[in-house]
């Protein structure tokens, strides 16, 4: 699915904000690279403030960045005939609120200059792939959050775009609107969109990025695959039911253990017979195995590590959700 | 970046050619409203720098001094009728600051202090004073609104009536007169201002101008116009040479403007009154009604006279 | 006189339209498709706000009660409805326009609903002009049924008013509806200055200015009278420059001649309605500028 046309290249993209408190300027982005591959899902993850949305903004051509490029389908961003092709859902995004759903969708359709006939059509297209039909006569102040996402979504989705751009698609949903949105993402994925999003929820973007930029202080701090990011599996945890404390030290003298916290049992990745020994030795301390995994490292702890390597700090987990 | 810097610069020069292109509108403009934009107007509204009276500059702020005129001229109306006449010329200074095109305002403010301050005075300074102010505001008047033919005359009226300056009310009736929509009796007061100071050549002229002027036989106005103006030539004709007659017409006529002011009763061969014999009060002469109640002035023999209260009939009275 | 600047002017204006066709020319036809689709979602969007209900009803009550002067003779009677009627006309009109244009663009920045709107194939300048076409559009439409109010009043007055031979009851219909379309002028041009102002300056400081150039622009013959009394250069040029930046609004004034019965020059108001086009266009081009580096 993923061709090596590149859609989106930014080149040393800095933007120095100046106001009149902060006259030497507040660096949101500093020297930012990368770039974003046909079909590709693409992230940008970072703690707030990080500089993520304003890298999109500059995308967009909402802000102009103090140096550097940003280029999409090799063009500028400010030509009319490359935003024909790009569609943005902005970070809590918010609509004309006395307008229904579908007055909303034809509205925007209307602006790509679309007769009449093809407005209607794709209003209908959208609004079912959203799954937003049942409500499509309820006025946009009157949706809850959820709502209000997904016709932001099909806001962006009305031409049909290569490249989709989302700015924090799941904050503010809850957990079955935040399911919705994800599914959501993956379908326009199979439709083999270009996805560049950013988050600072990391569960998300676990879930449906092909690349993962991290970005810290306006600076990307590692790039890659999450495979790339995070390493092979290193260990496997077994988690377990009443270990007595004399019946743990049993266990954590097994030669394959690592450690033992509270109730998980952490090994390294020997051979399934050392991993039958240490159940052995857990079921005769006299505890119930409840279960066996072999945990990838978490793309929080990638982030923290990457964060960690990059300024040396020790806190920035807190920054993290 | 220096594409944009490029684009806005070409934006600006547009705006700015733009900006030289509305240069001889706003000339034009200048021109066909000069009463608004001419610096050399005859009054400037409310000058910025000599700050007038207070509302004045407030309403102009937001070009609002129509309707601010308005306000204070429902508020004279107040204070006219409630007699509250001292306070008026001050208003009315503010009206006519506000908005020198409100005619009324303009009359009523000289006629105000030209004839009724002036009677209410009561010592000869404050009389003078106030016909001074009278002539004064109405000459500011005539300055302001020079396109105004009845300011131009109520002007020549006070200075003819109030005044005693025939000469110049001569020429303010004459200025009057040169408007087309100026009605016949002010042609015919440019001879009556000579008539009364009896300065027979300029008399002699007037006459003959009024001759000449209004002469369509399809206005009616204008063969009355004739009519009148002929008969008073014919008489001057007949006696511009003989000063005796001159004397006994003003005489005359003098008497007769005193009986107008005197209380009738005191005159029984007053020419100008008729007595109602109903209620007993005046109207003018030859009245079929009473100018007062609208009683019929012909006694009829049925209708029973109104009981206590009305005055006897003037024969009656008679001393 | 004025021939000069008007022909540098002009030949700068079609010298750099000429320079730039190949930049604008193409963007005619799609521009003017998104920029009224704009300008009919600003209209809407009032609509459903009911702006255009509230500010009726409250004019209604103004205008009908304006038949209270009954004690005045028939002439001023017609002064005060035409003079108070323009001006609530004109008054409405301009703080409408005040409050509907100063919160046209930083509401759809606070809302954040211009970027859905700017990440579409819509130029910055194509947006202001949408919306500052939509807010005409609205403005448009009170002010013309105040003004049928107004006439109908007037109408309704010279039938009831009885007439004295020295004093009659004077509509003045034709120039109280030029009058009327001439305020529509002024508020268009203020409208184009407060947009100006708001993409740039926060909404509080846009209304706080707006009424100052309004104040203003009513004092244009004054600023005239300044720059023509200026004792040394630098005043006169001063006083000449802030005449021809501030809005031209006493061109379009003419409620003293219509409410005082005197003769209205058509021609002014001709001229005047063309500078005011002018003036509006070159507001919303510096508008655009600003707003073209605005960051959002």
């Amino acid at each position: 699915m993923v061709s090596d046309e590149i859609v989106l290249q930014i080149e040393g993209l800095s933007k120095i904000f100046r106001s009149l408190f902060a006259p030497t300027g507040v660096k949101a982005v500093d020297s930012l690279s990368l770039s974003v591959r046909r079909g590709e899902t693409y992230s940008i993850v970072g703690p707030n403030g990080s500089g993520k949305t304003t890298t999109l903004k500059i995308v967009l051509g909402l802000i102009f960045p103090t140096s550097g490029t940003a280029s999409i389908f090799g063009g500028n961003v400010a030509d009319v005939s490359v935003r024909e092709r790009i569609g943005f859902l902005p970070e809590d995004a918010y609509l004309y609120d006395v307008f229904t759903g579908e007055e909303l969708l034809d509205f925007y359709a209307g602006l790509f200059g679309y007769p009449a006939r093809r407005r209607k059509e794709l209003v209908d297209e959208l609004l079912s792939l959203v799954g937003m039909q049942a409500n499509r006569r309820v006025p946009f102040r009157e949706c809850s959050k959820g709502m209000r996402q997904r016709l932001a979504l099909a806001q962006a989705l009305v031409n049909d775009p290569e490249l989709l751009i989302l700015d924090e698609p799941t904050s503010g949903l809850d957990p079955a609107g935040r399911h919705q949105m994800t599914e959501l993402i993956f379908e326009l994925k199979r439709r083999g969109k270009t996805i560049l999003l950013c988050s600072h929820f990391l569960a998300e973007v676990e879930e449906v990025c092909d690349r993962v930029g991290i970005m810290y202080r306006g600076r990307l701090v590692a790039e890659g695959t999450l495979a790339e990011l995070a390493g092979a599996p290193t260990e496997i945890v077994i988690t377990t039911s009443g270990l007595a404390p004399e019946g743990a030290s049993r266990v954590g003298a097994h030669s394959a253990v690592l450690g033992i916290d509270g109730d998980a049992v952490r090994m390294g990745q020997e051979s399934s017979d050392e991993l039958w020994s240490v159940l052995d030795a857990i079921r005769e301390a006299g505890a119930r195995v409840g279960e066996v995994r072999r945990p990838r490292p978490s793309l929080q702890d990638v982030f923290v590590r990457a964060i960690r390597q990059d300024a040396g700090e020790q806190d920035v987990a807190e920054e993290v959700h | 970046m220096s594409d944009r810097r490029n684009r806005n610069l070409v934006l600006l020069l547009l705006a700015a050619g733009l900006l030289l292109m509305t240069v001889p509108l706003q000339e034009s403009i200048h021109e066909l409203r000069p009463h608004v934009f001419d610096p050399e107007r005859k009054t400037k509204r409310v000058s910025a720098i000599n700050i007038g009276p207070m509302p004045a500059v407030i309403a102009a702020l937001g070009g609002f001094r129509t309707v601010a005129a308005d306000v204070l001229w429902l508020r004279v109306e107040r204070d006219f009728h409630g007699g509250n006449w001292w306070e008026i010329p001050s208003l009315l200074d503010a009206v006519n600051q506000l908005d020198p095109h409100f005619l009324l305002a303009w009359e009523v403010h000289g006629w105000h202090l030209a004839y009724n301050l002036h009677a209410e005075s009561e010592t000869l300074v404050d009389r003078r004073h106030y016909l001074g102010r009278g002539i004064a505001v109405l000459e500011d008047a005539v300055e302001a609104n020079p396109d105004s033919w009845e300011l131009t005359k109520e002007l020549a009226w006070t200075l003819y009536d109030r005044g005693r300056e025939p000469w110049r009310a001569a020429e303010y009736f004459r200025r009057a007169d040169e408007f087309p929509e100026s009605k016949s009796y002010v042609t015919r007061m440019i001879y009556r201002c000579y008539e009364g100071v009896l300065d027979i050549p300029n008399l002699m002229e007037a006459l003959e101008y009024a001759r000449n002027r209004h002469t369509d036989p399809n206005v009616a106005d204008d063969v009355q116009h004739q009519v009148i103006v002929n008969d008073n030539y014919n008489w001057w004709l007949q006696h511009k040479d003989d000063p005796l007659e001159h004397r006994r017409q003003i005489v005359k006529e003098n008497t007769a403007r005193a009986q107008r002011s005197r209380p009738f009763y005191l005159y029984p061969d007053n020419p100008h009154w008729d007595v109602c014999p109903h209620c007993g009060l005046p109207s003018p002469k030859g009245s079929e009604f009473c100018s007062t109640y609208g009683h019929p002035m012909k006694p009829s023999s049925g209708s029973s006279r109104s009981p206590g209260g009305s005055r006897p009939p003037a024969e009656a009275t008679s001393i | 006189m004025g021939n000069l600047p008007f022909a540098i002017g002009f030949v700068v204006v079609v010298a750099l339209l000429a320079v730039t066709h190949r930049l604008w020319v193409p963007a005619l036809g799609h521009g003017a498709a998104s920029t009224w689709r704009i300008a009919k979602i600003t209209v809407a969007e009032a609509r459903r706000r009911r702006v255009v209900q509230a500010v009726v009803v409250l004019v209604l009550l103004v205008l009908l009660f304006m038949n209270f002067f009954s004690y005045l003779n028939p002439r001023e009677q017609a002064r005060m409805i035409i003079s108070g009627g323009l001006s609530a006309i004109t008054v409405f009109g301009i703080l409408l326009a005040i409050f509907v244009a100063a919160f046209l663009i930083p509401q759809e920045l606070e809302n954040r609903t211009v970027y859905a709107v700017l990440s579409k194939p819509v130029r910055r300048f194509e947006f202001v002009l949408g919306k500052y076409l939509g807010a005409m559009i609205i403005l448009a439409v009170i002010m013309t049924i105040m003004t049928v109010v107004l006439v109908g009043v007037l109408l309704v007055q010279d039938h009831f008013v009885p007439d004295f031979d020295h004093s009659v009851f004077e509509p003045n219909l034709d120039n109280v509806i030029f009058a009327a379309v001439m305020s529509y002028f002024a508020v268009a041009v203020l409208a184009a200055y407060i947009v100006l102002i708001s993409t740039v300056s926060s909404t509080a400081m846009t209304v706080i200015a707006s009424f100052l150039i309004w104040a203003i622009g009513s004092l244009q013959s004054q600023i005239h009278d300044l720059a023509e009394a200026a004792e040394t250069v630098f005043q006169k040029w001063f006083f000449t420059m802030f005449y021809w930046i501030m809005p031209p609004l006493e061109n379009f004034d003419f409620r003293h001649e219509v409410s005082n019965f005197m003769h209205v020059s058509y021609r002014a108001g001709i001229n005047a309605a063309g500078e005011g086009v002018l003036y509006i266009i070159i507001v919303l081009i510096v508008a655009s500028i600003f707003f073209n580096d605005r960051q959002m």
